[in-house]
């Protein structure tokens, strides 16, 4: 059996635990008054208003005048998620985590020692309330996803089972916009063909299914029918990382758009060696005023781990985008750069002729990445990123 | 066209060129052969638009013409006739027809006059060697070339006449080897060419260990061997071949003495359980003992020791094994030397006072 928690408003939750005078009131954190950004997470008080996570601060700000805006803390929230796993990892070793307040467990072996799955399930959000005074919700059931939408069903500091052979009494009635890979756009087109619920999408074939919407129509009935393959997996391979930054006010000016992207790079580049991982792909990622998203990659011929590589074909993605948008390329709201496609670490051969410049590229890699690491993200920079020059 | 030949005759001529004949084509005529046939002579080329090979054979040519057809069948139908066979080839239309006593084969082909023949090139320099020498020089470096390398200039083997001598460099930027002979007939001028990796393979595949000579001419961006009745063209490749001259090792502090094919056989043992990707081994020179670890990540290990002479400190050092093997295969001589500094810069192998042949192998960090 599967249990999947979810914490309740994580990073809100956390900031109203630590400073009980904001209790009941509409908190958010990320964004704020003057500047834009965006919420990150929404307390269940902000939440009445309509306020929701990603949510751009000043569309908040219309809905919910009073609001309390409250800056990102990740070091805190990051200190909360491990003690969190290490709570999960007291019931079962096989723990895979979503992200920072949320993971999938597999409780299966661990039925004998600590009872049934829904009485784990209890005990995980018993504990998580008595040493962290924080709320949990919990879905228990036979597959990831039945077990996800469990703990979506009753939130927040909600508990659902999903008893094995329920699940279609359970996923029946569920409306269709819940379903994984239905977005804005595609659900349109669920309605207009009469699927309005999970059961509508079970009582057509997968044929069906698959003419309409292909690859993705396929697995959507599969999952309205209770099929999910997918294993609990405690190791989880990183397939990329990257670094994005919505700005407080919409940029124009390339030069500042590009001093912030060397920051964001210099960021990427730092994770990836302390990964030890090379990269192959640079992906460029920018949102324009109108939200439009742009996402440009390209991949090299060699596998690299240098932040003047990853900051030389970020530098080009993003001229070429500004060069073909032309004069008219306007103004953005987001930009974001990633690597991806990662090679196993080097190895340990010396190379004959080492490429001087590629070497004294690594070289002050290798020097920075320390600095860094003692002193801060501040501490060093390169001369046109954008933390150089605003101090 | 029309003509007999005995399968002896054509197949070895055949499964000469055909190496150049790459199993996947772009360009549907590249997986046919030109057959050109004269008078008294028949020649047959193959290209892959780098590498052209040309063989002449003598034979009597009842109808002169030229066709293209595909290589791998006519290879395999000449390579499967029985011992002895006489095959006549005929050309009827757009189809080659190929009889021999009781089999009939019928082939396609496509106009000789679409085939990519390589054009004549100004030559700038040229010298004559004995076959025997050139392969010896080929075959004794070539292992080092690169594969694949985005540094395409790494990705062949390096001719050069300097001086007197004729030299072949290879290097895939991990190790080394440097080889020369004495040319006091060449009489060329100086030039360095980076002849690629496919086109060495083949070339010292046609070279044989005879005194029979290679003519060489070198273009500024082609180079031709005429050996017996073979003709031989490959591209260069562009680029600049590192300075190799600064990476051999001058003033060692350390030179090793071991009997060559003792630690050879001690090597391979070694080997079979050092890490199948990286081949790591550790190696130790202490108290007139070398010993040679091994371990892989399945936590098996392999030790192996043996007497060696020595000059220098003690030292331990990483390798990759198979740079090794490779580089003490190329070694003829009973003794080998091997000359370190420390396990961070590179180490030098060749004979004892044989300054002709050098591999120089970068070590592992351990």
């Amino acid at each position: 059996m599967i249990i999947h928690v979810d914490m309740d408003a994580f990073y809100a939750s956390i900031e109203i635990r630590d400073n009980p005078a904001l209790e009941n009131l509409p908190v958010v954190v990320g964004g704020s008054v003057k500047h834009r950004g965006v919420v990150a997470a929404a307390s269940y008080e902000a939440r009445k208003y309509g306020v929701f996570s990603a949510m751009p601060a000043s569309t908040a700000i219309r809905k919910c005048p009073g609001i309390i805006f409250l800056p990102v803390d990740m070091k805190k929230y990051l200190k909360v998620s491990a003690q969190i796993q290490n709570i999960f990892l007291t019931f079962t070793p096989v723990v895979e985590p979503l992200a920072l307040d949320e993971a999938f467990l597999d409780v299966t072996q661990s039925e004998k020692l600590f009872g049934s799955s829904a009485s784990i399930g209890r005990k995980i959000k018993q504990v998580i309330k008595s040493e962290l005074r924080l709320d949990a919700s919990v879905g228990v059931a036979r597959t990831k996803f039945i077990a996800k939408i469990a703990s979506d069903f009753d939130k927040p500091d909600g508990f659902v089972q999903v008893p094995v052979n329920g699940e279609q009494n359970f996923l029946d009635p569920l409306p269709v916009h819940l379903m994984w890979g239905i977005g804005k756009s595609s659900l349109q087109r669920y309605l207009t063909l009469g699927i309005k619920t999970f059961k509508d999408i079970r009582l057509r074939t997968k044929d069906f299914m698959g003419e309409e919407f292909g690859q993705q129509g396929c697995s959507v009935w599969e999952l309205a029918n209770g099929i999910d393959t997918r294993t609990v997996s405690s190791q989880t391979q990183i397939k990329s990382i990257s670094h994005e930054r919505t700005f407080a006010n919409d940029i124009a000016d390339i030069p500042v758009l590009m001093a912030i992207l060397l920051e964001l790079v210099e960021q990427v580049g730092q994770r990836l060696r302390k990964k030890n991982k090379l990269y192959r792909t640079v992906t460029l990622k920018l949102r324009d005023s109108d939200f439009k998203t742009i996402s440009r990659s390209k991949t090299l011929e060699q596998s690299l781990d240098s932040t003047s590589s990853i900051w030389h074909t970020a530098k080009a993605l993003l001229n070429t985008v500004v060069q073909n948008r032309g004069r008219l390329s306007g103004a953005y709201r987001l930009i974001g750069v990633g690597v991806s496609g990662f090679q196993a670490p080097p190895s340990m051969q010396q190379s004959l002729f080492n490429d001087s410049k590629a070497d004294c590229h690594s070289e002050i890699d290798k020097v920075t990445d320390q600095i860094r690491e003692r002193y801060g993200d501040k501490s060093i920079a390169r001369g046109k990123s954008k933390s150089s020059i605003e101090s | 066209m029309k003509f007999t030949i005995s399968r002896e005759t054509l197949l070895k001529p055949l499964q000469l060129v055909s190496g150049v004949v790459e199993r996947r084509q772009t360009l549907p005529i590249l997986s046919n052969l030109l057959i050109q046939s004269t008078g008294d002579s028949l020649n047959i080329t193959a290209t892959d638009q780098e590498v052209e090979i040309i063989t002449s054979i003598k034979t009597k040519v009842d109808e002169p013409g030229e066709i293209t057809i595909p290589a791998r069948k006519l290879l395999d139908i000449c390579k499967t006739s029985p011992e002895g066979a006489q095959l006549t080839f005929k050309v009827d239309g757009d189809r080659a027809r190929l009889l021999s006593e009781r089999s009939r084969f019928l082939l396609s082909t496509l106009p000789a006059a679409d085939f990519p023949v390589t054009p004549d090139f100004d030559v700038i320099a040229e010298f004559e060697i004995s076959q025997k020498e050139l392969k010896k020089l080929i075959d004794r470096t070539q292992f080092s070339m690169a594969q694949q390398d985005v540094r395409k200039y790494l990705n062949g083997l390096l001719i050069e006449v300097i001086d007197d001598m004729l030299v072949s460099v290879a290097t895939d930027g991990h190790r080394l080897s440097y080889c020369r002979i004495e040319t006091k007939n060449v009489k060329s001028k100086s030039f360095q060419a980076i002849i690629p990796r496919k086109g060495i393979q083949e070339l010292s595949r046609l070279l044989s260990d005879s005194d029979n000579v290679a003519k060489i001419k070198i273009g500024s961006n082609s180079i031709a061997l005429e050996l017996d009745d073979i003709k031989f063209t490959s591209k260069l490749i562009e680029g600049k071949f590192p300075d190799y001259e600064r990476l051999i090792l001058s003033n060692p502090s350390i030179n090793v003495f071991a009997d060559r094919e003792a630690l050879r056989q001690a090597l391979v043992r070694t080997s079979i359980l050092s890490n199948e990707k990286y081949r790591g081994i550790r190696f130790s020179v202490t108290n007139n003992k070398l010993s040679i670890q091994a371990h892989n990540p399945e936590k098996e290990e392999a030790e192996e020791e043996m007497e060696v002479e020595y000059s220098g400190d003690d030292i331990e050092i990483g390798f990759n094994v198979n740079y090794l093997l490779d580089a003490l295969s190329a070694i003829s001589e009973e003794t080998v030397q091997i000359s370190m500094i420390d396990q961070n810069s590179s180490c030098l192998l060749q004979q004892p006072e044989d300054s002709n042949c050098k591999y120089i192998i970068m070590p592992m960090r351990l």
